[in-house]
């Protein structure tokens, strides 16, 4: 299959619109415009026609998340959107590509956003690894403001600080709140208490940069792309074993397999494909007879029991063993949970601990066992997605490569004998190790 | 720079948001920018003190986050991503490179270097990413690693006579 | 929370039907059934859902839910544990997680016995363990502060302690540190724990990981009482229970009244008990001889007592502390007034029945649309509880204004008067909003103002007295000022007589024996006689010295300062006989009849000053009585405006004015509690930006502090709040510093 033109990326010819006058000579600003002439309401049906859907990893209707955000005589308190340009579940990058080369129309269609949700304030989280990002976002708006484009609108771009949860949308707006970044119980929805508990849409960088394309080609002419429940394009981040890794502009429907061999120039290093994870570290793993069947849309990878999530699709091929790919993504997972909630703070511990322990040669058959259990005990108790994530991913390689799992109990160490590429893959060593002492306190009693 | 211009300054952070709260990640940025990259005691007194919290609060928030430092750096920071897909592109060979080269292990520091491994860096397709002081280099192999050490330690750079294949 | 509609849910296949609003974890409790819980605790606010103890199924929900953050929902179906395999192997689940990490060390853990995480693994855990790798381990216990340990092995990170930090007592110093797996709990560096309310973590820790030092290994909790009273040592009187082993008080925990205190107590309630134990705690009756205080019997003692009341007759003064109970104020009145015609009396303070006409409950402040507060002094020095609501209020969006020193309108010492004539006045925009809302609160901190006098005309003018939401509090500086000023008046009715020379200065207390003003009488005096706790306080200067009583020994009653009475009970038996006992062996040698018995004394006063109140309707939590009619208190004397602080100008940078305040953590018993002294106030003079730039003066130099030839050395303070021309330094670090004063670098 051929990819369509690009729209998100469009008029950039290979390189980067950083200039406005260069977007507004590709008809930049023009959607503002026309969303401005509009009604919120109408904005929201074009969104709705558009059936865009989100693609920060939920895939929910645009649209309709907009329409649920309260129309201001209902609720007496500012109206906020909040753009998550947080991108950091591992095999994701797309939103940086697009920040960098396409910022006017990311930021164009923040203002579209909050046209439709009657908001005057924009906040931009934006990961605080992305650092050139962030530069060329305030110059942007540097030269936005010059051309009083934002109308009455403030756009705030929020720094983070390294922490993964926190593109989990209720989490990202503690932290940008001033709290550390904990996952809120829901409800309230943010829509209805969000950021600073007024009315809020969190919206993706590229749901929103979408937006704009849906607002200049028409909702319905969006939806002629892609396929049925999945329209318009997505950017795809491809990454692994693969000659060409990069972000690829591609209509949903697309074929993995095509994406793999064509666009990305196959297996590298003449090795062959063992398996796919099609949406990012949180989704199910395909083993490469999955992947070759299966198209990058929601329901085609539905359909194999797994999820387009962020569309990062990482490929890995015959060198990688799967108790080590288990171990590293169950490593960040443990990394990165919060501590609030007792399964995901303490199960991604002792699940990486069963893990290596038997991609280190001790495991017992009984350790397979309790793998399983503790797994299972973590998925559908935790407070937000992150530990079931764990569980979902580490057991969808343990279901699909149990052999390997037992080869490691068998032979009483890692089948691949260091030859796998994840073979000692050092994990982030912590920054904010735990007090290892206690601490004196003037007056203190002895206790 | 005085104290006296990091309150003023985090003041004007502070205005930018409807609640000041909101002001404490970016004048936890701040300070850290101004104390040499990392937060000793007298950085969060400072920034509690304009933002009238506690400094046990603004340890709170730093600590959660790992960009902030609660720890002295080196001058340079090299952060090696060694998530999976960065894994698979020979993420573990870059790192040990930039052990031997540096004479470090990973999560040590010197008054020159720090050296430490990451989380996902956002970078997956053009692995392996390293950041060097927050500035990411794309597609980085193991064979690259002696020359960016003397890039960044500042002296001439040879090409060795035989180039290991 | 809890409006007139019913909603019914079906918990376990029983229908049960609760009012909308009530959280499913009350919901299934009203009917008996059981929601464990860990994180939950609806005083900490909203609930957050961490500990996932209280996973329920419901039906039409795919997964588990936190039973802590649902309400109830009409036609909602809920299975707990019992009757739903999924949600048991759920909890299971939870406590499995819990216990990864989690010591077995519970035979030597203080919270052994009465731990929810012992309950609830006995319930609903699993029964043996399938972790295979090493605990966390990490050095314990370490201090938090010199109040409190922390076993970080111990805790489950439930944020219960910190939550109370940052969202009751808003201190923010107890946090939570790292994330994931590495978070714990800590305080900044080497900062402890330093905030008026700390303790309360302690009862909040659901397991043994933060433990009060002073309770640490002292008791087993099969081996103790608990015994409820009230605090005494302030005007709130929060309600309590005495830990008591082996007739010693062990630890102090609150006990919930929900108008009063909310089940939270200050650190000054709560760990200085053992001040009974103090070293030089009176035991015996001391008389003054050739060698200076010698050790007398009873009977002795007694004599000589009667002695010197025959001698100095209606020339005979009463220093009260304001720390009696209603009963002991009464019986010395009976014996002094009655027996003696001694009617005068130094009272702590003036008080006012006046504001009886705007009574609320406590707790009313957290409703409030918008709070008043005029006064010098800080709430939480005078009534820390009161400081804690009016959190709630902002919490719950109230408008807070505070006229002082250091308030959101900053106003010079001694303006609080004229803030609220103000306020009442016409034409006030603030004294309008205030008349318009349902629910305003008006609350005097400081000294002056007639005992609340002043409150209650402003409040009055205000219109308060016909909305039952609205009200006015004045906070006394003395526990039981208000009680003893009634009991005192309740005796007899004739005019004070000014007895001079003074033949003999009774010092009922301990309160009254530190106050310079008493001292200065003492001086004047022919005889003195003092009923003191502690021996610094009475040598020196009484003649005869009687062993006092603290309120954890005495049965009694209180008068708070909403206008409530409330029960002291004895906690343990005190080392020296009960004041009643004596007084009343006293009064009959003047043939006043007075039962030794608090319950009598009681009924007796009751009778005349409390409507006949039935005493044992003051048991478990007392009630607040109905308002009054307003009646206007008598009008002010003439008082001189508050003298403005001097203006600087120039090269001059003239005087500042001295504002002395009386710190929470301070007085006698405080000054017994070594593990109390880091929250005693450091030696600072507080200064306002503009005065402390105008003078070069930075956080921390040094600076004296000089008026009328005296002079004080103190470390400077920076507060920004501070209103300007005014140094402010706590009463014990201000020697004789007199109302204006100078401060300079050395
Ligand atoms: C653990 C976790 C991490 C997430 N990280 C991101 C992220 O980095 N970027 C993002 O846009 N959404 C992320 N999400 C999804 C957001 O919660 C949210 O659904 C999204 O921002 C909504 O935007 P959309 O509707 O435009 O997709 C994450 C969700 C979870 C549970
Ligand atoms: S110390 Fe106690 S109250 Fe605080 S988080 Fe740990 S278990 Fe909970
Ligand atoms: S009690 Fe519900 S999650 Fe803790």
């Amino acid at each position: 299959m051929s990819p369509t033109p690009e729209i998100v990326f469009a008029g950039t010819n290979g390189g980067a619109l950083t200039e406005i006058a260069d977007y507004e000579a590709v008809g930049g600003f023009q959607a503002l415009a026309k969303s401005r002439a509009l009604t919120p309401d109408d904005v929201i049906a074009e969104l709705n026609a558009s059936n865009l859907r989100g693609r920060g990893g939920a895939f929910f209707p645009t649209g309709r998340k907009w329409s649920f955000v309260p129309k201001p005589d209902k609720i007496d308190k500012p109206h906020y959107l909040v753009i998550n340009a947080d991108e950091s579940e591992p095999g994701t990058f797309k939103d940086r590509e697009i920040m960098l080369r396409v910022p006017f129309r990311f930021l164009e269609g923040s203002l579209i956003a909050a046209h439709a949700i009657e908001s005057k304030h924009i906040f931009i989280y934006i990961r605080g690894e992305y650092e050139v990002e962030f530069e060329v976002l305030v110059a942007a708006l540097e030269q936005m403001r010059a051309k009083d484009l934002l109308g009455a609108v403030t756009i705030v771009v929020h720094r983070g600080a390294g922490a993964y949860i926190c593109g989990e949308e209720t989490a990202l707006l503690e932290s940008l709140e001033g709290r550390r970044g904990l996952p809120r119980t829901k409800p309230p929805f943010p829509a209805i208490a969000g950021l600073y508990a007024s009315p809020t849409a969190v919206n993706n960088v590229e749901s929103i940069t979408s937006a704009t394309t849906v607002m200049e080609i028409g909702g319905a002419e969006y939806a002629k792309l892609g396929v049925e429940n999945s329209t318009g394009t997505r950017v795809f981040s491809l990454s692994g074993n693969v000659v060409n890794g990069g972000n690829y502009e591609l209509p949903h429907g697309y074929p993995l397999r095509d994406l793999i061999n064509e666009l990305g120039g196959g297996i590298a290093d003449g090795r062959s494909l063992k398996a796919v994870i099609p949406g990012g570290s949180s989704t199910v793993i395909l083993t490469a007879d999955e992947a070759n069947t299966v198209t990058l849309d929601f329901d085609s990878l539905v359909g194999a029991g797994t999820a387009i999530g962020s569309a990062a699709v990482i490929a890995l091929d015959d060198r990688c063993c799967m108790v080590q790919l288990a171990v590293r993504v169950s490593q960040f997972y443990e990394h990165e949970s919060c501590g609030k909630c007792t399964p995901c703070r303490v199960g991604t511990k002792w699940l990486t601990s069963i893990l290596q322990k038997i991609e280190d040669g001790r495991g017992t058959q009984a350790d397979m066992n309790l793998l399983v259990s503790v797994a299972e005990r973590i998925n559908g108790k935790c407070l937000c997605p992150l530990g079931d994530s764990d569980a979902i991913a580490v057991m969808s390689y343990f279901d699909k490569f149990r052999d390997e799992f037992q080869a490691h109990i068998d032979e009483g160490g890692c089948p691949f004998h260091g030859e796998s590429s994840l073979d000692h893959l050092l994990a982030p060593v912590a920054m904010h190790i735990a007090l290892p002492e206690g601490k004196a306190i003037d007056g203190l009693i002895n206790v | 720079m005085s104290t006296l211009s990091l309150y003023d300054e985090i003041q004007e952070i502070r205005a930018r948001y409807p609640e000041s709260l909101s002001a404490v990640m970016p004048a936890l940025q701040l300070a850290q920018e101004r104390s040499g990259g990392w937060l000793p005691e007298q950085a969060f007194r400072d920034v509690a003190d304009a933002l009238d919290l506690t400094p046990a609060y603004c340890l709170s928030i730093a600590s959660f986050y790992d960009m902030f430092r609660l720890e002295p750096i080196g001058e340079t920071v090299i952060e090696v991503c060694t998530n999976i897909s960065c894994g698979l592109k020979g993420a573990q060979q870059v790192l040990e490179a930039f052990e031997s080269e540096l004479g470090l292990k990973a999560g040590d520091t010197t008054d020159e270097f720090t050296l430490r491994t990451v989380e996902c860096l956002g970078g997956c397709g053009w692995a392996t990413i390293v950041a060097v002081n927050n500035r990411h280099r794309l597609h980085v192999q193991a064979g690259d690693v002696p020359r960016i050490v003397a890039e960044l330690r500042g002296s001439e750079w040879k090409e060795p006579d035989e180039p290991d294949a | 929370m809890s409006s007139g509609e019913l909603v019914t849910v079906t918990i376990d296949d029983r229908d049960v039907a609760v009012p909308k609003g009530t959280g499913l974890v009350e919901a299934a409790a009203s009917a008996g059934i059981e929601i464990p819980v860990f994180c939950y605790e609806p005083r900490l606010g909203p609930p957050v859902g961490a500990c996932r103890m209280c996973l329920v199924e419901v039906e039409g929900l795919p997964k588990l839910q936190a039973g802590c953050t649902l309400t109830a929902q009409e036609g909602m179906v809920v299975k707990t544990a019992a009757s739903s395999e999924k949600a048991a192997e759920g909890q299971n689940a939870t406590l499995e997680f819990i216990l990864v990490n989690h010591p077995l060390d519970c035979p030597v853990c203080d919270k052994g016995g009465e731990c929810p995480l012992q309950d609830l693994t006995f319930r609903y855990g699993p029964g043996n363990t399938r972790m295979s790798f090493s605990k966390i381990t990490l050095e314990k216990p370490i201090p938090v502060s010199p109040l409190i340990a922390l076993d970080r092995e111990r805790c489950i990170l439930c944020y219960r302690c910190t939550r109370f930090s940052s969202d009751v007592a808003e201190d923010n110093q107890l946090v939570a540190r790292n994330r994931g797996a590495h978070t714990e709990i800590t305080t900044f560096e080497s900062d402890p724990y330093r905030a008026p309310f700390s303790g309360n973590v302690i009862e909040l820790c659901p397991v043994g990981a933060l433990t009060s030092t002073q309770y640490r290994f002292e008791a087993r909790p099969w081996e103790i009482q608990n015994v409820p009273t009230v605090c005494g040592l302030c005007s709130v009187g929060c309600n309590i229970n005495a830990t008591v082993r082996e007739g010693k008080v062990k630890r102090i925990l609150s006990r919930n009244h929900p108008e009063v205190d909310g089940g939270w107590l200050c650190d000054k309630g709560r760990f200085t008990y053992p001040h009974l134990i103090a070293e030089d705690r009176i035991t015996e009756p001391l008389v003054r001889g050739e060698l200076g205080l010698e050790p007398v019997s009873w009977d002795a003692a007694l004599d000589r007592a009667e002695a010197l009341l025959r001698e100095a007759g209606t020339r005979t003064v009463t220093a009260l502390s304001g720390t009696e109970s209603v009963e002991q104020a009464y019986a010395l009145a009976r014996l002094l007034r009655g027996g003696l015609g001694a009617h005068t009396a130094v009272l702590p303070e003036s008080t006012s029945d006046a504001l009886d006409a705007f009574r609320l409950p406590l707790s009313s402040i957290a409703q409030a649309e918008i709070v008043v507060i005029v006064g010098d002094d800080d709430l939480a020095d005078r009534a820390p509880i009161v400081d804690l609501w009016l959190k709630a209020a902002g919490r719950n969006g109230a408008e807070i204004v505070r006229y002082g020193p250091t308030g959101t309108e900053p106003t010079g010492p001694g303006g609080a008067a004229a803030a609220l004539r103000a306020l009442a006045g016409s034409g006030n925009e603030l004294g309008d909003r205030l008349r318009a809302a349902d629910r305003a609160i008006l609350v005097w901190s400081g000294s002056g103002g007639g005992g609340g006098a002043r409150l209650a005309e402003a409040a009055h003018a205000l219109g308060f007295a016909e909305k039952p939401g609205s009200g006015a509090f004045h906070l006394p500086a003395t526990p039981n000022g208000r009680g003893v000023a009634t009991a005192w008046a309740a005796a007899a009715d004739e005019d004070e007589a000014n007895p001079e020379p003074i033949g003999l200065l009774i010092i009922s207390g301990d309160r009254a024996a530190a106050d310079p003003a008493v001292r200065a009488l003492a001086e004047r005096a022919e005889h003195v006689i003092a009923v003191t706790m502690f021996h610094d306080l009475a040598v020196g200067w009484a003649d005869l010295v009687l062993p006092a009583t603290s309120s954890l020994e005495s049965d009694g009653t209180l008068l708070n300062l909403e206008g409530r009475l409330q029960r002291l009970r004895r906690t343990v038996i005190a080392p020296v006989p009960d004041e009643l006992a004596w007084i009343s062996q006293l009064a009959g040698r003047f043939d006043v009849e007075l039962s030794p018995h608090a319950v009598v004394v009681f009924d007796e006063l009751s009778a005349v000053a409390f409507g006949g109140v039935d005493g044992s309707e003051l048991n478990g939590t007392a009630p607040l009585p109905a308002r009054t009619p307003y009646e206007a208190p008598p009008p002010a004397a003439e008082v001189k405006p508050a003298t403005p602080a001097r203006p600087a100008a120039g090269h001059f940078l003239g005087e500042l004015r001295l504002l002395r305040y009386r710190p929470l953590f301070s007085g006698p018993f405080v000054e017994r509690v070594g593990e109390l002294a880091f929250q005693r106030p450091p030696a600072e003079l507080e200064l306002c930006t503009a005065d402390a730039e105008r003078r070069s003066i930075a956080t921390g130099d040094h600076v004296v502090v000089k008026s009328n030839g005296t002079s004080v050395e103190l470390r400077a303070r920076i507060n920004r709040g501070l209103v300007a021309g005014v140094a402010r330094v706590a009463d014990e670090h201000a020697a004789d510093l007199h109302l204006h004063v100078e401060v300079v670098k050395p």
